[in-house]
C-alpha cells in the first residue's frame, strides 16, 4: 500500500513538471504554429544558467530567489531574440513550418554542443531547492518532491491568469483563434508571436532549474525533455493547453507506474505505444483540432 | 527555361556532368587515400539526402525517420553476412529489402497524420532504435549490443576482394549504386507521380477534388526511399567494415539535413550539390574540433534564414520570397479523365481533365 501511494505521488511530482513545460509546447503551437526543435536545448540552458549563478562556475551561490529572477529574465529574453532571428524571417515564405523545424533543430544542435564545448561532458549538480522530508498518508516523501509539484502548479495557475485575465493574454488566445480577427482588432501578432515563445521558453527552462537538482545538468538531457513534451502535446491535442495539462498528468502516472512495475527502460516505449495507440483512435488528441 | 526544348534537361545534365567527373577522378586521386575516402563518403551521403529530400521536399512527409532507416539497412545486411554467411551483395540487396519493409510498415500510420505528427512519430523510431540495438532484443538477433557488429566483411568479385589498401573498387562501385539511385530519384519526380507530390502540396483540396491518391503514391515512395536508403548503409556497413549505435547519433542527422538545406530542399538534385559541400565542409571543420557542431549548427539556422532555397535555388534562379520547389514543365498525359456516358454522350462529351502544370 505504501509502495502505490510512493508511486502515485513521484507520478503527481513529475507529472506537474511535464505539464508545465509541456504546456509552453502546446501554446506556441497553438498561437503561432511553430514546432520548437530547440525546446530541449531551453531547458538545458536553465539548468546550466542556474548551477552558474548557484555557484558552480564561481564558487559562491548567489541563493535560489536571486537566481530565478536572472534566470527567468535571460531566458525571456534570449526566448524573444530566438523568435526574432531564427524564426521571423521565414514567415513569409510558403514552406515556413518545415523551415522553422530547420533552423530549431540547427540552433537545438548547435546550443547542446555549446553546452559541451563550454561546459565539459560531465553532469553538473546543483544544491537541492529544499532539505529534508514530509509525511503525507503514511510515506515519506522529499521536500524537494513537494517544492516542485507546488512551484509547477503554481506556474500553471499563474498561466492560466496570464492568458484569462490580463489584455496580453486574450491577445494570445485571439490571435491562436483567429489570425486575421485579431490583427483587425489591432493587435500585433508578431508581439504575440514573439512573446508567446519567449514565454514556453521561461517555461521550460524554468522546469529545467527545478529538476537540475534531482537529475542532475547534462548537455544532452533536453532531447528526452523535447520528446516527452512531445508526446504529452500530442496526446492532448496540438495547441489545447488544458488538454496538454490533462495529459502530462496521465502520462506522469503511467510512467511512474510502467517505472515501478517494469522498469526505467521500458517506460519511453510504452508512451511511444500509448501514442500510437492514441494516434489511431483520436490523432487529434483529448482536446484538440485538427487543422 | 523551357525544359521541354532543350534536350537533356538541366538537372540530369548537373546529376551526370557531377558523377561523370566523379568518375575521372580516381585517375588523379588513387594515390591519395584520405581523398578517395572522403569521396565516397559525399555518394554514400549523397544516396541517403537525396532519397530524404525526395520523400520530404517533394512528396512533402516530414520524415525524421531516414537514418534510423539507413542504420537499419546496415545491421541488417551486417547481421545476415556475418551470422549466416550469405554473399555480401546479396547482403547489400537484403538490407535495402529490410529497410523497405520497415519503411512501408513505419509509412501506413505516418502517412495518415500530419506535418509536425509524422516527424514526432519517425522521430521516435530514431530514438528507440537505439536501446532496442543495445537491448536484449538486438543482442538476440545479432546486433553486438553496445559493442556493435565487428567483423562485417568486405564485397568481393570472384576471387578479389576488395579491400581498404585500393579504394578505386570501392569507388566505383559506390559510384554505380549512387548515381543509380539518384537517376531513380530523378526519373520519380518527373513522372506523373512527382506532379501529383507538387500539386497536392501546393493545394491539397484542389488535387484531392482533381482525384490525385496522393497516400498510394506515398506509401510506394517510402518504400523505395527506404531501400535505397537501407542500400546505401548496408553499403557503408560493408566499406567501414564495422558498425555501432553511433551513427544514430543525432551529429549525422543534422550533417544529412544540413546537406539538403545547403543544396535546396525539393530542389534535385540539390542534396548531391549539399553532400559534396557538406562532407569536404565537415573534413575541413576537424580541426574545430569540439565546435565543429557549434559551427555546423549555427550554419543551418544562418542559411535557412537567408538562403532557404539553397544554391540550386540559386542555379535555377529563383526570384522572389514564397516560391517553393518548382516543377519540371513537362506536357504529361492527363491524370484525371472521366468521361460521362449515357443519352448526351454522343452530342456533348462532358470531359473533366486536369493537367497539373506549375509556372
Amino acid at each position: 500500500m505504501n509502495e502505490i501511494t510512493e508511486v502515485i505521488i513521484s507520478g503527481l511530482s513529475s507529472g506537474s513538471a511535464y505539464a508545465m513545460m509541456a504546456v509552453g509546447m502546446s501554446l506556441v503551437y497553438g498561437v503561432s504554429k511553430v514546432f520548437n526543435f530547440a525546446y530541449g536545448s531551453f531547458y538545458t540552458m536553465g539548468g546550466y544558467l542556474a548551477w552558474i549563478f548557484l555557484g558552480g562556475l564561481l564558487g559562491s551561490s548567489i541563493g535560489y530567489p536571486a537566481t530565478f529572477a536572472i534566470v527567468i529574465t535571460a531566458l525571456f529574453f534570449i526566448g524573444m531574440g530566438t523568435e526574432k532571428f531564427a524564426i521571423r524571417p521565414l514567415r513569409a515564405r510558403r514552406d515556413w513550418e518545415m523551415l522553422a523545424v530547420m533552423s530549431t533543430l540547427g540552433l537545438a544542435l548547435c546550443l547542446d554542443n555549446l553546452y559541451l564545448a563550454l561546459f565539459g561532458p560531465f553532469r553538473k549538480s546543483i544544491p537541492p531547492l529544499f532539505e529534508g522530508s514530509v509525511h503525507i498518508a503514511g510515506t515519506t516523501v522529499a521536500m524537494q518532491n513537494v517544492a516542485i509539484a507546488a512551484i509547477a502548479l503554481s506556474v500553471i495557475a499563474g498561466l492560466w491568469f496570464f492568458l484569462n485575465r490580463t489584455k496580453q493574454g486574450l491577445a494570445v488566445q485571439a490571435v491562436a483563434q483567429d489570425m486575421t480577427g485579431a490583427q483587425i482588432v489591432g493587435i500585433d501578432k508578431d508581439k504575440v508571436f514573439a512573446y508567446t515563445f519567449a514565454l514556453a521558453c521561461v517555461l521550460v527552462g524554468f522546469g529545467g532549474m527545478l529538476l537540475a537538482p534531482k537529475y542532475l545538468v547534462s548537455h544532452l538531457a533536453g532531447w528526452n525533455v523535447l520528446v516527452k513534451a512531445w508526446v504529452i502535446t500530442a496526446f492532448g491535442g496540438m495547441g489545447s493547453v488544458t488538454g496538454a495539462v490533462y495529459a502530462a498528468f496521465i502520462l506522469g502516472m503511467v510512467e511512474a507506474f510502467v517505472g515501478w512495475q517494469l522498469g526505467l527502460t521500458w517506460t519511453l516505449l510504452v508512451l511511444f505505444a500509448i501514442l500510437i495507440g492514441i494516434f489511431i483512435v483520436r490523432p487529434q488528441g483529448l482536446r484538440g483540432t485538427w487543422g | 527555361m523551357n525544359i521541354a526544348r532543350t534536350k537533356i534537361p538541366r538537372d540530369l545534365l548537373i546529376l551526370l556532368g557531377i558523377y561523370g567527373g566523379f568518375a575521372i577522378l580516381p585517375a588523379f586521386l588513387s594515390g591519395n587515400p584520405a581523398m578517395m575516402g572522403i569521396l565516397i563518403m559525399v555518394m554514400i551521403w549523397a544516396v541517403v539526402a537525396g532519397h530524404w529530400d525526395l520523400i520530404m521536399g517533394y512528396a512533402g512527409v516530414f520524415t525524421f525517420g531516414n537514418v534510423a532507416i539507413f542504420v537499419i539497412g546496415a545491421y541488417a545486411s551486417g547481421i545476415l553476412t556475418i551470422n549466416y554467411g550469405i554473399s555480401p551483395w546479396l547482403g547489400l540487396l537484403a538490407g535495402g529489402v529490410i529497410a523497405a519493409g520497415v519503411g512501408i510498415l513505419i509509412s501506413l500510420p505516418c502517412l495518415r497524420l500530419k506535418g509536425a505528427y509524422i516527424a514526432l512519430l519517425t522521430f521516435a523510431l530514431h530514438m528507440i532504435l537505439e536501446p532496442f540495438l543495445k537491448g536484449g532484443v538486438g543482442k538476440a538477433i545479432g546486433t553486438g549490443g553496445a559493442l556493435g557488429l565487428l567483423n562485417i566483411p568486405p564485397l568481393s568479385i570472384g576471387g578479389y576482394t576488395f579491400s581498404s589498401l585500393n579504394l578505386v573498387p570501392w569507388f566505383y562501385v559506390t559510384l554505380g549504386i549512387s548515381l543509380a539511385s539518384l537517376f531513380i530519384i530523378y526519373k520519380i519526380i518527373h513522372s506523373h507521380w512527382g506532379l501529383a507530390f507538387l500539386a497536392v502540396r501546393d493545394s491539397e483540396p484542389l488535387a484531392k477534388s482533381a482525384g490525385i491518391d496522393d497516400y498510394r503514391y506515398k506509401v510506394i515512395v517510402f518504400g523505395v526511399t527506404s531501400f535505397f536508403t537501407g542500400l546505401a548503409g548496408a553499403l557503408y556497413a560493408h566499406y567501414i567494415g564495422v558498425l555501432s549505435t553511433r551513427v544514430l547519433g543525432l551529429d549525422l542527422f543534422l550533417l544529412l539535413m544540413v546537406m539538403q538545406v545547403v543544396g535546396g530542399m525539393g530542389r534535385f538534385p540539390g542534396a548531391l550539390l549539399g553532400a559534396i559541400i557538406v562532407t569536404f565542409a565537415d573534413e575541413g571543420l576537424r580541426a574545430a574540433g569540439v565546435y565543429r557542431l557549434v559551427i555546423f549548427g549555427a550554419m543551418v539556422v544562418a542559411i535557412v534564414v537567408l538562403v532557404p532555397q539553397g544554391i540550386m535555388g540559386a542555379i535555377l534562379r529563383e526570384k522572389g520570397e514564397g516560391r517553393g520547389p518548382r516543377a519540371p514543365k513537362l506536357k504529361l498525359p492527363p491524370m484525371v479523365r472521366s468521361t460521362r456516358s449515357g443519352k448526351k454522350a454522343g452530342r456533348r462529351e462532358n470531359r473533366l481533365e486536369v493537367t497539373y502544370e506549375h509556372s
